[in-house]
């Protein structure tokens, strides 16, 4: 790629991440334009690359080859684009029967076994694997948390069990359980917090990275341009409310 | 009068708080403060152990499922774990999930494979995006040449030197996925205890607490979260990058949220009860 290109893509780079920040003082028009591009560029590529990578090599290479047998699953794929169109819609069942019953089949034994069976045995195997002389800090510890894990599933279990009215000893368990989904959503708040300052913080060294003299200082004068526009549309919308008052 | 003075700040335009992140974030961008990365994450070590653990020339399946969208925290932990291979001589197959990876994927195999010397086709390939993910992995665990054919460059997979031994899962030392979405519970289920092919992660940091159960049975490795995880990642392999770079701000932001957060409420505490 050419040196040019380099720094016109630069160029873009910085303005459409400030477009989009723009939002966070008001909405204006460059937000939309940047909004609008991000989903068409993405829908762009998402065509580009299934074109290339899916289309070209999965279906028309093996037909130019006389693989005809890739047509079958071809039709069953474009029968879902027939939903679209309602006198033909019909047509996409035929793909999404074949969808649905592979993708159930694959999915609800993986399902059960990894997410249900497997985390059942998993809170109940260390309560068995206790034992020894607990003579060891982390001996202790484990078994603490055996315990401890255990307590606060059938906890949070109880909280969601919805078929006894939740009073007495049910109500107390249920209790506990909440603040156990408490503690959960507070680790997970705090991460979600680490996580965005992460994504900002990604914009902003790009936004740095872009603010040098190769690319003739796209970052600042960008951004200078927008606050410019904002200080006039800031005038201009006074003075357009002032005139409609004196209406 | 001093309560109705200290409320005003619960009533601030938010926006000034944007302004005040937007300084504590970019100031230490312009001018590092150098803090160090002390706490390494115990998940975290397994991943980096665990390849270290492992001989050389063996195989990683690596499932680089996101866009740019995640890019600041997974890209620093995709380029950090493809160093340690290549560093350990472990070839490296890339694939990818999601079309908006492609992109990101080019940007790592134009830098990385030249600081160690890798050969496309040799040490490491890439293969090229595939949409429904569930046929896939279920695919790979019996030929990986049914499904990918070919590589991105249109080489025949089967007759590539990297791909040599290689047929399924049982052939990989492991397959990892670093990803923003849903798609490392999908690795677990389809991969990981269907073929019993050792299976790492590397997620947001959002995502982060809810693989705590797969760790702990051991359905997953090890987990790289968010970019603290890059860093730690990085210290560990003793090559600092831009994973290491943001935890000067990441700390900087933290210390303004408590400060922001212990300010609050006990401007609060103190209208209420004082």
């Amino acid at each position: 790629m050419s040196e040019t290109w380099i720094i016109i893509g630069g160029w873009f780079a910085a303005g459409l991440t400030i477009f989009m920040f723009s939002f966070l003082y008001k909405d204006n028009p460059f937000f939309k334009i940047a909004e609008h591009l991000y989903l068409g560029a993405g829908m762009g590529w998402l065509f580009q690359v299934s074109l290339y990578d899916v289309w070209i090599p999965q279906v028309w290479d093996p037909i130019m080859q006389g693989k005809l047998l890739v047509i079958v699953p071809a039709l069953l794929g474009l029968s879902l684009v027939a939903q679209f169109f309602p006198k033909i819609s019909w047509v996409s069942r035929y793909g999404f029967t074949f969808v649905m019953g592979y993708g159930a089949g694959l999915a609800i034994p993986a399902v059960l076994s990894t997410d249900f069976m497997s985390q059942v045995a998993g809170t109940i195997e260390p309560i068995f694997k206790i034992g020894g002389t607990f003579n060891t800090v982390s001996a202790w510890t484990s078994a603490f948390n055996a315990f401890f894990i255990f307590f606060g599933l059938i906890c949070v279990l109880f909280y969601f069990f919805f078929s006894v009215e939740h009073k007495g000893m049910v109500k107390k368990a249920s209790t506990v359980g909440i603040y156990f989904l408490m503690l959960y959503f507070g680790a997970v708040f705090g991460n979600t917090v680490m996580g965005r300052f992460s994504l900002l913080y990604g914009r902003f060294d790009d936004l740095y990275f872009y603010s040098s003299s190769k690319y003739f200082y796209a970052s600042q004068i960008i951004a200078l341009a927008l606050v410019i526009y904002f200080i006039i549309e800031h005038f201009t919308s006074k003075k357009r409310k002032i005139q409609q008052e004196a209406k | 009068m001093f309560k109705e003075y200290i409320s005003k700040f619960l009533k601030l335009d938010r926006r000034w708080i944007f302004l005040l992140l937007t300084i504590v974030i970019f100031v230490p961008i312009i001018k590092p403060l150098g803090l160090p990365n002390i706490s390494i994450g115990s998940n975290t070590k397994r991943v980096y152990d665990f390849i270290e653990a492992l001989p050389e020339g063996g195989f990683a399946l690596l499932s680089l499922d996101y866009d740019p969208s995640t890019r600041p925290e997974l890209h620093p932990q995709a380029i950090a774990v493809i160093r340690h291979c290549f560093r350990k001589n472990i070839r490296v197959a890339i694939m990818t999930f999601l079309p908006g990876a492609t992109g990101l994927i080019d940007e790592i195999v134009e830098k990385i494979p030249k600081e160690y010397n890798k050969k496309d086709g040799i040490d490491y390939v890439v293969l090229p995006y595939q949409p429904n993910y569930v046929a896939v992995m279920t695919q790979l665990g019996s030929d990986i040449y049914g499904i990918f054919r070919t590589d991105t460059k249109g080489r025949s997979t089967k007759d590539l030197p990297v791909m040599k031994g290689i047929k399924s899962y049982k052939d990989m030392s492991f397959a990892m996925c670093i990803t923003g979405t849903a798609l490392l519970d999908a690795w677990v289920a389809y991969a990981g205890d269907k073929y019993k092919v050792p299976m790492l992660g590397g997620v947001t940091a959002v995502s982060q607490p809810g693989y705590g159960p797969y760790l702990q049975k051991g359905q997953l490795k090890g987990l790289i979260g968010g970019m603290k995880g890059a860093a730690d990642y990085e210290t560990l392999l003793k090559k600092l990058d831009r994973g290491t770079k943001g935890i000067d701000s990441l700390n900087l932001a933290h210390f303004l949220v408590l400060i922001l957060i212990i300010t609050s409420n006990i401007i609060i505490l103190i209208t209420k009860y004082l």
